[in-house]
């Protein structure tokens, strides 16, 4: 298994896994200099109602006051984006919902779904005849990427956050580097959970789509048609995407860009966070069985 | 030893019979020839030999072990059709990943089927810019990578140059020599005479024969006379002592006979005062003689298929 794990990985090594894994962090940057410049721009223009505009009641003061007070409260917090261990919630966040689910579903093309496309299945099955373990290296090497990423991520906006704060001008946040690194850290533990559920749809996608870009399409089809059902009441909390939103506790609102999920899921129908847990771990085993049955299936490429 | 036993191999896709009843027999330190043409089943056999598609009847043994069994791939060298590599790694690297796959063997393995298939001086370039010979090369090496006991091989010089194909030829019957045995599929009646022990040949997924190639009536070459029809009984004696195809047509001052050389032939004919209109070599496709073997019982060849240039055609000199 370690040998056939290593031939996984070298082949991991590729412009396209590169290529995804520079573009998602480079969207955490773009997102995480997006909203510092937001509540830059919230602090010097505060959201001020027009009756408020030209008028100096006493009323108006107060809403005025009010208003100047919570954008530098939330600049304050914006802020936080400057310490290294807070940000991680940033890369957790990110990693677990649309910008993770892109990278998984692009990397699960090129490395299992291209084996197809490519017709290297061929040389693959007929030197390793288990194939249970080449399923089982294949899910592990994508879900790795996924993690690798997150990684980075976190490495980049910890040393970009500083600069970008600064250089908008925000107010720094009061505490040390590290403060929120415990809760960073959880985060980014349950986003491997979330990148693991990615990875196994993505592994039964690859044995189901057979081709680079159908397993892109389907990996990726299947958590936005799941994001589509958690809008749904009456189904809502038994799609994967609210199992998802549970598990991760995504805030709807926040000063932080904590996920890229909960505008489209809501708020996770009601689900607990342990439901969220088993809901995500039933879904990637429903998965691994699927992948485990087509894979079973004549190899004709 | 049998290295490979097939018996009863059948295969069907829906409603279509890809291959079927297989028999074979492939004994130890054979270089043995599967023959057929496009559509006729070998790599259907192939990929059930590999574990890659499953039978849907009869029993394959391989390297003494019944088939699926996952031991018996890791030990058998294959390469099918058009190789296919990673292109973003290097010939080298295309080579570690996959003997990494199957437990993985020392560089120096890699470093001796990289210079048994001529490949030193283009290991270190990226797949994606080989060209289909050298990705037919990076094929064989591949499949000799940690010396297995059984190479099941593909068309192997497809896309070689005449150099190459002498090489590679070369190459499969020194491993032969060596105690490996080779599985080799062609569409290549010369590629098989010339390097195979024995052949075995299928049409349309049935096997229809199987020996030393020089026995096998389904590649053997015939010989097609022209003489005046006055000429026709003589010729015919004169002629006797070759086969003729129970199919031949003896209409219009043609004969047929089944042997290599337009030489003799023409030679015998003269020695008894006959002198042909035309002496032509033909090599039969496989497909035309499938429909002869099954079409006994209507005792003719297929109408257009003996003549015209449905066949290998060699005009003698």
């Amino acid at each position: 298994m370690m040998s056939l794990l290593r031939a996984e990985f070298r082949k991991l090594i590729r412009p396209l896994v590169w290529g995804s894994g520079l573009a998602v962090t480079g969207f955490c940057l773009l997102i995480t200099w997006g909203v510092a410049n937001n509540a830059r721009g919230g602090m010097a223009s505060p959201r001020i109602p027009d009756v408020c505009a030209s008028a100096a009641t006493a009323q108006c003061r107060h809403v005025i006051a009010h208003a100047h007070a919570a954008a530098r409260a939330a600049a304050t917090a914006t802020g936080a984006l400057a310490q290294p261990g807070e940000i991680g919630h940033v890369a957790a966040g990110m990693l677990a919902s649309l910008p993770g689910l892109v990278l998984i579903a692009l990397v699960a093309g090129g490395h299992w779904g291209g084996e197809w496309g490519q017709r290297t299945i061929r040389q693959l099955l007929s030197r390793q005849g288990r194939r249970g373990l080449v399923l089982a290296a294949k899910w592990l090497t994508i879900w790795a990427a996924g993690v690798a990423t997150m990684l980075i991520c976190w490495v980049v906006l910890a040393l970009a956050g500083p600069p970008i704060v600064a250089g908008v001008g925000l107010p720094t946040a009061h505490a040390g580097l590290w403060a929120g690194l415990g809760s960073s850290v959880a985060a980014a533990g349950r986003a491997a959970l979330v990148l693991g559920l990615f990875a196994a749809v993505a592994t039964a996608a690859g044995t189901i789509a057979r081709g680079q870009l159908a397993t892109t399409a389907l990996t990726a089809g299947v958590f936005l048609l799941a994001l589509l059902l958690a809008g749904i009441s009456s189904v809502g909390r038994l799609s994967p995407a609210s199992f998802i939103q549970a598990w991760m506790s995504f805030a709807a609102t926040g000063y932080l860009p904590t996920n890229f999920w909960s505008r489209f899921a809501g708020s996770g129908q009601h689900v607990g966070q342990l439901a969220g847990l088993m809901g995500m771990t039933i879904t990637a085993t429903v998965a691994g069985l699927a992948a485990r049955w087509r894979f079973a299936a004549d190899v004709t490429a | 030893m049998d290295v490979i036993a097939c018996r009863d191999l059948t295969k069907r896709f829906g409603p279509t019979v890809a291959v079927d009843r297989l028999d074979l027999r492939v004994s130890a330190g054979q270089v043995y020839g599967f023959l057929g043409p496009n559509g006729a089943g070998k790599t259907t056999t192939i990929r059930m030999l590999l574990g890659l598609v499953a039978p849907t009847g009869g029993q394959i043994d391989l390297l003494g072990r019944r088939l699926p069994d996952p031991r018996v791939t890791a030990r058998t060298g294959s390469m099918i059709e058009e190789p296919a590599f990673y292109p973003w790694l290097t010939g080298r690297q295309n080579l570690q990943v996959l003997a990494a796959t199957s437990g993985g063997c020392p560089a120096a393995e890699i470093a001796r089927v990289i210079g048994l298939t001529d490949l030193n001086d283009a290991a270190t370039r990226k797949v994606r810019t080989y060209s289909q010979g050298m990705r037919q090369r990076l094929g064989i090496a591949a499949a000799m990578l940690g010396q297995p006991p059984l190479l099941i091989i593909d068309e192997p010089t497809n896309g070689l140059d005449p150099s190459g194909i002498r090489d590679i030829r070369e190459l499969l019957r020194g491993l032969a020599a060596d105690g490996t045995t080779v599985f080799l599929s062609s569409h290549l009646l010369a590629e098989v005479e010339q390097v195979c022990d024995r052949a075995a040949v299928i049409v349309r997924g049935r096997l229809i024969d199987e020996g030393p190639p020089v026995t096998l009536g389904a590649i053997r070459r015939q010989v097609r006379v022209l003489v005046d029809t006055g000429d026709l009984a003589t010729a015919r004696d004169l002629l006797g002592r070759w086969p003729a195809p129970h199919s031949a047509d003896h209409a219009d001052g043609e004969l047929i006979v089944q042997h290599d050389s337009g030489r003799d032939v023409n030679a015998a004919l003269v020695a008894g005062g006959v002198i042909a209109e035309s002496v032509i070599v033909e090599q039969p496709r496989l497909e035309d003689r499938f429909l002869e073997i099954t079409r006994p019982e209507i005792g003719r060849a297929p109408e257009p298929a003996l003549k015209g240039n449905n066949h290998d055609v060699t005009v003698a000199s």
